[in-house]
């Protein structure tokens, strides 16, 4: 039978491996769009290109004045939507992942020098 | 010249007291247990809080608080991008491949990853392999970091310049290899538990103090924004910094100093009024002598600057440190500074250039390097979400740790106190040193590594004993990152040599007695050879730190996780794996061995060819080598009864810590 360890760790590896692109794909997005002052021009513009998607990257360009600071912590809006809202909602869905998803398996047992099996 | 603080001293000098007093603690276990299983691992048997803190102080390195304070110094928020990846880095790290890896090394009794790796694949070559890289690249990473823990001290204590730094190293090699080498892994988890609350306790103190004297973060983003574009200049040689500031809105790009490369040429400026903003720059050709070296000062800058009929009238030159041999600063001390020394730029280097900083650059991203370039763009942004949680994976000393825990519950526990550790660490550096930049003002691209100490000693040094005992504590704080890593790392080395070679490979009938003798033996020698290349450190430290870690990532996490999770898996596929991405980090990485710059391809980091590299020829090679060999998939992929489970152990129930004892 399939080793239930093998199997329980299999399971949360695939669940965190698609926590991890979930932030990365919030956090990368939204902070290159709404965090960056100058957005670089595509490297190879004859070829296909992201702007051809979502338009031309340099329309997200920001002005220094636009900057706010959200609930008066003194924190860059893109930092705060960008950051620290998904650090926040990261540490939740691990906790939750910890408290309900996470299996405590039995481990192997171990052969000391003795040969006699211990946890 | 600051001097240090007798709380600082004294509280230092109890820091290190604790550390020796718990490696004679662990000494005396270290008698009454097997001994390499005890030593090397701890015998299996770490509770979650020192499972966490070992963990996450292990990964805290000499960079978490020297290189990254120096980043957030000099180019602002985009840090909390660059170290976003914490947000996942705690579950990642631990949880993808924690619970697995501690079950197949408890299967076969592994203690060191080349261990583990031999015995799924069942292959020598590949432990040899295996052990190999990982003394090549903790070697590396040792030398940057023994010059980190020498460097604190030396700031710390306002050593003089010219024995300081190896009086840093003496003391910070004796306190580290001896703890190490005579308490083992027991002494080290310990030690960095120690070493993780002086992280936490030091930063969460400093918070509020930082950004009280910033007057809020409101105010200290306010002031950020305010602030004139300028320019700091400081290229090589002794004390030429310069600070030009724009008078009113900025119409120039920056500073291009020239080698005009012929005898006796004068100094001049340039300034195109003819050009566009964007494309105009102050142009300094240096003053050279009869034999084409150069004379030029800062100071001949600053004046000439000054003279110009144009300039003078729209930018203020300064010096950081008035220009001044001996200055006091904001906080009263007395500093060594100037500007009077001849401006390094030789021959060989035509130009060096300068760009103007914008004070609300350092609010927004991407960030810009003092040659003009983006610090953060898109390709490393996407690179550095790898670098933190997914390279986190892949490092020998993290993954050793979850090989010594003691049940999944521990692991559990773990994962939730790594993930507020990371929480409570890393995002609180960035708000403490985007207020440092506006606190201490005078630092460049070139001096920022010292922020951590500066804020450490000067920003509440003088603020009453509970301050100087604080800052004390927070002096502490890099030093035991720096520790934390160095003690897990010669452990690393010292089991590769006696346990996967000489044990493993040379004589498995070794005597207990001697592999005892030679533990202790190994991680001496290493420590004093590290010591000894240390005495001529390469500069770059930061560099140095991401090489390894990528390196290391390259190189182990696909045969660790492919093996722990495909049954399809084979050695040929591990192999190739591991030398298609230590041959890509190192080709990367090659030509900052001559000067040069790494290979970005496609703008994105080495780390990540790295890892795509190792991932595809582990799976192609795989799939083209496969099947896996039927005794090996049964062995980890099935559940066994008892009988075979005794069976599966290559020593057949006798230890291979101590099998001919």
């Amino acid at each position: 039978m399939i080793d239930p360890v093998f199997r329980n760790s299999l399971r949360e590896c695939i669940f965190l491996l698609f926590l991890w692109l979930a932030c990365c794909l919030y956090t990368v997005t939204y902070c290159y769009l709404a965090g960056y002052l100058v957005h670089e021009p595509h490297p190879n513009a004859t070829g296909p290109s992201l702007g051809k998607l979502v338009g031309p990257l340099t329309a997200f360009d920001r002005q220094p004045q636009s900057l706010t600071t959200p609930l008066g912590l003194g924190v860059p809006d893109w930092v705060f939507y960008g950051v620290i809202t998904p650090w926040v909602a990261a540490v939740v869905i691990t906790i939750l992942f910890c408290l309900y998803f996470f299996s405590e398996d039995d481990l192997s047992a171990e052969r000391n020098e003795a040969g006699t099996i211990h946890d | 010249m600051t001097e240090t603080s007798p709380a600082t001293t004294i509280t230092f000098i109890a820091y290190i007291a604790c550390v020796f007093v718990l490696a004679a603690l662990s000494h005396r276990l270290l008698a009454t247990r097997s001994f390499l299983g005890e030593y090397f691992l701890g015998s299996r048997g770490l509770g979650s809080w020192a499972l966490a803190f070992t963990f996450a102080a292990t990964a805290a390195s000499g960079g978490s608080f020297t290189g990254f304070p120096s980043l957030i110094y000099s180019y602002g928020w985009v840090l909390a991008f660059w170290i976003a990846s914490y947000m996942v880095a705690g579950v990642c790290s631990m949880g993808v491949l924690g619970k697995r890896l501690n079950q197949v090394a408890r299967k076969t009794g592994a203690i060191t990853i080349p261990d583990v790796l031999r015995d799924r694949y069942d292959s020598t070559a590949l432990g040899l392999f295996a052990t190999s890289t990982i003394i090549f690249f903790t070697v590396c990473n040792l030398i940057a970091q023994f010059k980190a823990g020498a460097l604190i001290i030396e700031e710390t204590f306002n050593l003089p310049s010219d024995w300081g730094y190896s009086a840093g190293l003496i003391i910070f090699a004796v306190t580290v290899i001896f703890y190490t080498a005579y308490g083992g892994f027991r002494a080290v988890v310990w030690t960095d538990v120690l070493q993780g609350v002086v992280m936490v306790l030091g930063i969460t103190l400093l918070l509020p103090v930082i950004i009280r004297q910033g007057g809020g973060m409101e105010s200290i983003d306010r002031k950020l924004r305010e602030r004139p574009p300028t320019l700091v200049t400081s290229v090589a040689g002794a004390y030429n910094d310069l600070v030009i500031q724009a008078r009113g809105p900025l119409d120039t790009a920056g500073l291009l100093y020239r080698h005009p490369r012929r005898a006796n040429a004068p100094l001049q400026i340039r300034w195109d009024a003819g050009v566009g903003a964007e494309n105009r720059f102050i142009e300094v050709f240096l003053a050279t002598d009869g034999e084409g070296q150069t004379t030029s000062t800062g100071n001949d800058v600053k004046r000439a600057i000054e003279h110009h009929p144009r300039l003078g009238t729209r930018f203020r030159v300064s010096f950081p440190y008035d220009n001044n041999e001996v200055v006091t600063d904001r906080f009263g001390h007395r500093t060594e500074m100037g500007a009077t020394g001849v401006i390094g730029l030789d021959s060989h280097q035509s130009t060096e250039r300068f760009v103007f900083l914008r004070g609300d650059e350092v609010l927004f991203g991407p960030g810009r390097s003092h040659r003009g370039a983006p610090f953060h763009p898109l390709g490393m942004a996407i690179s550095f979400f790898f670098m933190w949680a997914i390279t986190g994976m892949g490092q020998p000393g993290t993954m050793l740790r979850l090989m010594a825990f003691k049940d999944s519950r521990t692991l559990k526990r773990a994962i939730l106190t790594v993930t507020g550790f990371y929480s409570m660490v890393y995002l609180p550096l960035v708000f403490i040193f985007v207020a440092a930049r506006v606190l201490i003002p005078e630092l460049n691209a070139e001096n920022s590594d010292k922020a951590m100490v500066l804020v450490t000693t000067r920003v509440v040094g003088d603020m009453g004993l509970a301050y100087q005992i604080l800052g004390a504590v927070l002096v502490a704080a890099p030093f035991a990152a720096v520790m934390s890593t160095v003690d897990s790392f010669l452990l690393m080395i010292s089991s590769g040599l006696v346990r996967d070679i000489y044990q493993r490979t040379i004589n498995p009938r070794v005597s207990n007695r001697t592999v005892k003798r030679a533990s202790y033996a190994t991680t001496v020698i290493v420590g004093i050879v590290v010591t000894l290349l240390a005495t001529r450190p390469p500069d770059f430290l930061q560099r140095i730190i991401v090489f390894t870690g990528s390196g290391f990532a390259a190189t182990f996490l696909c045969p660790v996780m492919l093996g722990l999770y495909w049954k399809g898996m084979t050695r040929q596929g591990a192999l190739s794996a591991m030398v298609g991405g230590f041959t890509v980090m190192v080709g990367f990485f090659l030509p900052t061995l001559f000067g040069g710059s790494r290979i970005d391809l496609l703008g994105f980091h080495p780390n990540l060819w790295g890892l795509i590299v190792s991932f595809g020829l582990g799976f192609l090679v795989s799939k083209g080598t496969g099947p896996a060999p039927t005794h090996l998939v049964e062995r980890y992929f099935y559940k066994l009864n008892p009988s075979q489970q005794g069976q599966s152990t290559r020593y057949g129930g006798q230890s291979r810590d101590d099998s001919s004892a």
